[in-house]
C-alpha cells in the first residue's frame, strides 16, 4: 500500500529537495539545519564577555589585544528540525477523485520521505475533530517506510474540529518546528484561530489546502439535494446559472481570504487540486527552499 | 355585472393544480459532498443580494392565481351596462331567398349572413336576447327571443335557403311587432345581401332597424323560363322553350342543353353567347315519347359555360318541365253536365269523357287505384272532395264540401272577377247576364267572380287539388256564347293537366316544403334530385317534407300507395341578378347610408386568453418544480 504513495520517479525527484524553514529552531540533536542556538559549527554568530567557567578555547584573543577584555567567540549551532504533519482526516476529506485524503496523504508522504532523507525528524498526527494518537517524531531514512505505513492507514471519518486538534496537538508540547497542515480548512468552527495558536507556540506553519475538483468548479444543471459527509445536513439546490455563480464568488472570498492570511502572517500556502497537480504543487514549494 | 359566458369560469378549477404544485416538494436527487458549508454560505448570499426572496414563492403563487382568476374572468366574458342597453332586444331578420345561395369569394352569402347572427348573438349585452325570423315569402320565427348562444346557433345552422322572394318588409313589421314594449336600444337588424327589386321602408314606429349587407356582386347567368309545349301536328314532339339571362361584366358564352330526367343523353342542346343584362329565348323540337308505361317524360335543361366555369348561383342554372305527354285527361262528368260544358269539354282532342254518377262511384273497390282527372260534378256532390281536380255546377243541396250555398237571388250583375288568376286567363264577365244565383258562402272559399247577389264563382284549394265551384246554372245565362265560357273551361282542363303532368303534389317554390297528399298517419319518403332519402309522416291528410333548395325532380313514395313527383325550379329573373339593388327608404325618403356592408366580428381574443391561461400553467409547472436557487 505504501508503494501507492510514493513511485520510484517521484522519489527520484524528491532526493534533490529539501525542506523549507524560514525560521530557525532548537533541534534535539546535531542535524544539518541551524539552530537557534550557539553550538559548534564553522559559522561565526556572536561574541560574549567572558565568565568564569567558560570554555578558554573560544576566548577571542584577536579581540582582547584590540580590547584587552576577554570575549568569547560564539557559533551557530546546526541541529535537526522537527517536521509535524497535521493530515485532516474528517469525512470531508474523502470526497473528491481522488479523494482529498488520499492527496493529502501522497502530499505527507513526499514530504516525509524528504524530511527523513534531510535527517529531519517527522511526526504524523492525524486529526478530524480531535488528534489522533499520532506517530511520534521519528529520524532516519530507513524509517520512512513505518512512516508510510502510518499514513497508509488514515481513514476519512468523522467531523472536523481543528481549533480542538490544534489545541490537543499542542497540549503534548511539541518542539517548535514545522507544522505542515494538510487540510480542506472546510471547518465550521474556523480555522485562523488554530493557526494563529500555532504561530503562537513559536512553530511555523505551511498550509497545504487540499480541495477536490468538483469543489473548485461545480457542474452546472440538475437539481440536487446535497448532504454533508461529515454533519448530515442537506442543503437543496438548484443548479442554475445563479447558484453557481454565488458558490464560486463564495469559494473565490473563501480562497482569498486563507491566502492573505498565510501571506499577511508569513505562512507558506499552497492549494493543491487532484493527484495531477499535487506534484507540482509539491514541487514548487520543496524547490522554494 | 353578469357573465356573457359564464361556463369559463370553470377555467377558476386551474387553482386547485396551482396550489398542488406549489405544496408538492419536489424531488431531487440527493449527492454526498464532502461539506456544504460554500453552498449555504452561497444560499446564504443569494438571499442576501435579494432580501425579498423570502417572499418569492408566495408573491409568484399569488400572480399565478390572479392571472388565473383574471384570465378565467375574462373568458367568462363579464358584461356591464354599456352601449347596449341591460336587457335589449334584437330581433335579427335573415334573408333567404334564393339568391342568398350565391357564393362570392367562394363564401355562400346565407352562410355569411348567419356568420353575422352569431357575432351578434355573441355579443348580446347582459338580459339580452336575440329573435331570428326568417324572411322569404311569409316571415318565419325561426327562433323565438332566446339568450342561450348555443341554441341560438343550432337555429341558424338550419336556416335554409328558400326559393322565394324575400318580403323583408313583412318580415321588418312582424320583428317590430315582437319588440313592442321591448326595453329601449332594442333593434331590429335585417341582413340581406340586397338583390331584390324594390324599397324597403325602414319606418317600423320607435324601433331601430338597421340593414346589413352581406355579399357583393357576382356575375350570374340563368334559366329564368322554361315551358313544353306539344306541337299540333305531332304528339310525340314538343317544343321546348327556355330563356336565359346574364348579368356580368362581359358576354357570357354558354351551352343550353335538354335532356330527359332520368337519362344521361341530350335530346338537344345550343351554344348561346349573351350579352350583359340581356334576355336569350331558346326553342328546341324534340321527340318525347311517354315511357313504356305510358308515362310521360321530364325534361331537364342545364345552363353550363362554355369555358367550364361555375357561376355564383347553380340552383338557377337547372330548371325541370314537364312534357305535355300523349295522355288524354281524363274527364268524368258525374250527373247530367250541361250541354254546353259538355261540347266545350270534347272538343279539347286531349280529353277522354267518361259519364258516371255518384251511384256508380260509390260503388268501386275502396281499395282500387284513385281515379286521377277532372270531376264535374252537376246537382249533387260527394260528401267529401275527390283526389284532385273538380268541378261543382249548380250544387243542389246548401254545401259543396267546406262551402256553403246561399238562397237563390234573381239576376245578380256581376261586379269584379279575379283576372290574375289562371282559370280566369284571357276571360271578361262584363257582359255576363245570369238569371239566378245561389252564393257561395264559406272562410275556405276564394271568390273568383262576384256578383251583387254574392260570390258566382269560388275555389277550394287542397293539397292534393282544387275545386272550383260555380253557384249558378251556365245554361240559365248568356255566358256559354261568350268566348269567355270556351276560355274559362279550357282553362279548367289546361290546370288539371298542368298538375296531373306534375306530379300531383302542389307546386312550390324551391326549397319550399313538399305538401305530399297522404293517408293519415303515412309515411312519405321523399328522393332528392341528389339521391338524399327525407321522410315524414301525414298529419291531417298531409306530409311535410321539408326539402333542400336544389332544383329538379322530386319522388315522393307513399307508404303503401302510389308514387308521386314535384317538380322544383327557381325561374325568377329577379333572384338570379344577384347585383344588390334594394333601395332603403326612411318616412319616404330614400335613406342614404341605411345600407350598410355587414362585418362579423370573429372575436379571437377568447382564444388568446385560453392560450395564455395553458401558457400559465405550463410555467407554473415549470417554475414551482424547479427550486429556486435562492
Amino acid at each position: 500500500m505504501s508503494g501507492s504513495l510514493l513511485d520510484p520517479d517521484f522519489i527520484a525527484r524528491l532526493e534533490r529537495l529539501r525542506l523549507l524553514a524560514r525560521r530557525r529552531f532548537a533541534g534535539t540533536a546535531g542535524g544539518a539545519r541551524r539552530s537557534t542556538r550557539r553550538g559548534a559549527s564553522v559559522e561565526f554568530a556572536d561574541h560574549r564577555a567572558y565568565a568564569p567557567g567558560d570554555d578558554i578555547r573560544r576566548i577571542d584573543w584577536n579581540a582582547y589585544a584590540r580590547l584587552e577584555e576577554l570575549v568569547l567567540r560564539l557559533y551557530v549551532a546546526e541541529e535537526d528540525l522537527t517536521v509535524h504533519l497535521l493530515v485532516d482526516r474528517s469525512a470531508s476529506m474523502g470526497f473528491g477523485e481522488p479523494s482529498k485524503l488520499e492527496v493529502a496523504k501522497r502530499l505527507a508522504a513526499a514530504l516525509s520521505y524528504v524530511s527523513l532523507a534531510g535527517s529531519e525528524r517527522v511526526a504524523v498526527v492525524p486529526f478530524g475533530d480531535r488528534a489522533d494518537r499520532p506517530l511520534p517524531p521519528t529520524r532516519g531514512k530507513r524509517r520512512v517506510g513505518h512512516v508510510l505505513r502510518f499514513l497508509d492507514g488514515i481513514q476519512a471519518t468523522g467531523e472536523t474540529d481543528l481549533a480542538q486538534a490544534v489545541d490537543q496537538f499542542l497540549a503534548r508540547r511539541p518542539r517548535p518546528g514545522l507544522v505542515v497542515l494538510l487540510a480542506d480548512l472546510l471547518d465550521p468552527g474556523g480555522w485562523t484561530r488554530p493557526l494563529d495558536r500555532l504561530l503562537a507556540e513559536k512553530h511555523e506553519p505551511v498550509l497545504f489546502h487540499v480541495l477536490a475538483a468538483e469543489e473548485l468548479d461545480p457542474p452546472s444543471g440538475g437539481d440536487f439535494a446535497f448532504v454533508d459527509s461529515e454533519r448530515g445536513t442537506r442543503v437543496e439546490v438548484s443548479l442554475d446559472a445563479r447558484a453557481r455563480r454565488a458558490y464560486l464568488a463564495r469559494l473565490g472570498s473563501f480562497l482569498e481570504e486563507v491566502e492573505g492570511y498565510a501571506r499577511k502572517r508569513g505562512i507558506s500556502y499552497v492549494r493543491v487540486s487532484g493527484d495531477d497537480a499535487l506534484e507540482q504543487a509539491l514541487m514548487s514549494y520543496l524547490r522554494a527552499g | 355585472m353578469t357573465f356573457l359566458a359564464p361556463w369559463n369560469l370553470a377555467w377558476l378549477g386551474l387553482l386547485v393544480p396551482l396550489g398542488i404544485l406549489y405544496v408538492l416538494k419536489r424531488r431531487r436527487q440527493e449527492r454526498p459532498v464532502g461539506s456544504t458549508l460554500l453552498w449555504e454560505q452561497a444560499l446564504r448570499d443569494l438571499r442576501a443580494e435579494r432580501p425579498w426572496k423570502r417572499l418569492t414563492p408566495q408573491v409568484s403563487l399569488l400572480l399565478q392565481a390572479l392571472v388565473i382568476v383574471a384570465g378565467s374572468l375574462a373568458l367568462a366574458r363579464p358584461a356591464g351596462v354599456g352601449r347596449a342597453p341591460r336587457g335589449a332586444r334584437t330581433v335579427v331578420v335573415l334573408d333567404v331567398s334564393a339568391s342568398m345561395g350565391a357564393r362570392v369569394d367562394g363564401e355562400r352569402r346565407l352562410d355569411r349572413a348567419t356568420a353575422v347572427a352569431r357575432s351578434i348573438a355573441d355579443a348580446l349585452p347582459p338580459g339580452g336576447e336575440l329573435m331570428i325570423v326568417e324572411a322569404s315569402a311569409d316571415p318565419v320565427v325561426r327562433s323565438p327571443f332566446e339568450r342561450d348562444a348555443t341554441a341560438l346557433g343550432r337555429t341558424l345552422d338550419a336556416v335554409q335557403v328558400r326559393g322565394a322572394r324575400a318580403d323583408l318588409e313583412s318580415a321588418v313589421a312582424l320583428a317590430a311587432d315582437r319588440l313592442q314594449g321591448a326595453p329601449a336600444g332594442s333593434r331590429v337588424v335585417v341582413l340581406t345581401d340586397a338583390a331584390l327589386d324594390g324599397t324597403l321602408a325602414l319606418d317600423a314606429g320607435a324601433v331601430s332597424v338597421e340593414v346589413q349587407r352581406v355579399g357583393g356582386e357576382a356575375a350570374n347567368s340563368a334559366i329564368v323560363d322554361a315551358d313544353a309545349r306539344a306541337r299540333t301536328d305531332d304528339p310525340d314532339r314538343a317544343d321546348l322553350f327556355a330563356r336565359i339571362t346574364h348579368h356580368g361584366p362581359s358576354t357570357a358564352d354558354l351551352y343550353v342543353t335538354a335532356h330527359l330526367v332520368g337519362q344521361e343523353a341530350a335530346i338537344a342542346s345550343r351554344r348561346v353567347r349573351i350579352a350583359p343584362d340581356t334576355v336569350e329565348s331558346v326553342l328546341f323540337t324534340v321527340d318525347l315519347p311517354p315511357d313504356a308505361a305510358g308515362r310521360s317524360p321530364v325534361v331537364e335543361l342545364s345552363l353550363a359555360a362554355a369555358d367550364g366555369s361555375t357561376d355564383a348561383l347553380p340552383e338557377d342554372d337547372r330548371a325541370v318541365v314537364p312534357s305535355p305527354g300523349r295522355g288524354k285527361l281524363p274527364v268524368f262528368l258525374v250527373g247530367t253536365a250541361p250541354a254546353a260544358v259538355e261540347r266545350v269539354v270534347r272538343a279539347d282532342a286531349r280529353v277522354e269523357v267518361f259519364r258516371t254518377s255518384l251511384a256508380r262511384l260509390a260503388e268501386r273497390d275502396p281499395d282500387a287505384p284513385p281515379l286521377e282527372g277532372l270531376f264535374v260534378y252537376t246537382g249533387d256532390v260527394p260528401a267529401e272532395a275527390p283526389a284532385g281536380d273538380s268541378v261543382v255546377i249548380a250544387p243542389a243541396g246548401d254545401r259543396v264540401f267546406e262551402l256553403e250555398v246561399g238562397e237563390e237571388t234573381a239576376a245578380p250583375q256581376v261586379l269584379t272577377w279575379d283576372e290574375a288568376d289562371p282559370r280566369l286567363r284571357f276571360t271578361s264577365f262584363r257582359d255576363v247576364h245570369l238569371a239566378t244565383l245561389r252564393p257561395l258562402v264559406g272562410p275556405a272559399a276564394r271568390a273568383l267572380v262576384t256578383t251583387s247577389g254574392g260570390s258566382a264563382i269560388a275555389t277550394i284549394a287542397r293539397s292534393d287539388g282544387e275545386t272550383t265551384v260555380l253557384g249558378f246554372d251556365p245554361t240559365r245565362s248568356d255566358w256559354p256564347r261568350q268566348p269567355s265560357f270556351v276560355v274559362f273551361f279550357r282553362n279548367l282542363l289546361e290546370r288539371a293537366r298542368e298538375r296531373r303532368a306534375a306530379g300531383g303534389v302542389p307546386p312550390g317554390t324551391l326549397g319550399e316544403p313538399l305538401r305530399v297528399p297522404a293517408p293519415e298517419g303515412a309515411t312519405v319518403a321523399v328522393e332528392t334530385p341528389g339521391g338524399e332519402t327525407l321522410s315524414a309522416v301525414s298529419r291531417g291528410g298531409l306530409a311535410v317534407v321539408p326539402i333542400p333548395a336544389e332544383p329538379g325532380v322530386f319522388r315522393a313514395r307513399v307508404e303503401g300507395g302510389a308514387e308521386r313527383f314535384a317538380l322544383r325550379s327557381l325561374l325568377d329573373a329577379e333572384e338570379s341578378d344577384l347585383r344588390p339593388r334594394l333601395e332603403v327608404t326612411r318616412g319616404g325618403e330614400r335613406a342614404t347610408g341605411a345600407l350598410v356592408e355587414a362585418e362579423e366580428h370573429a372575436e379571437s381574443w377568447p382564444w388568446v386568453a385560453g392560450l395564455l391561461l395553458v401558457l400559465l400553467l405550463a410555467e407554473v409547472a415549470w417554475a414551482s418544480r424547479r427550486e429556486a436557487a435562492a
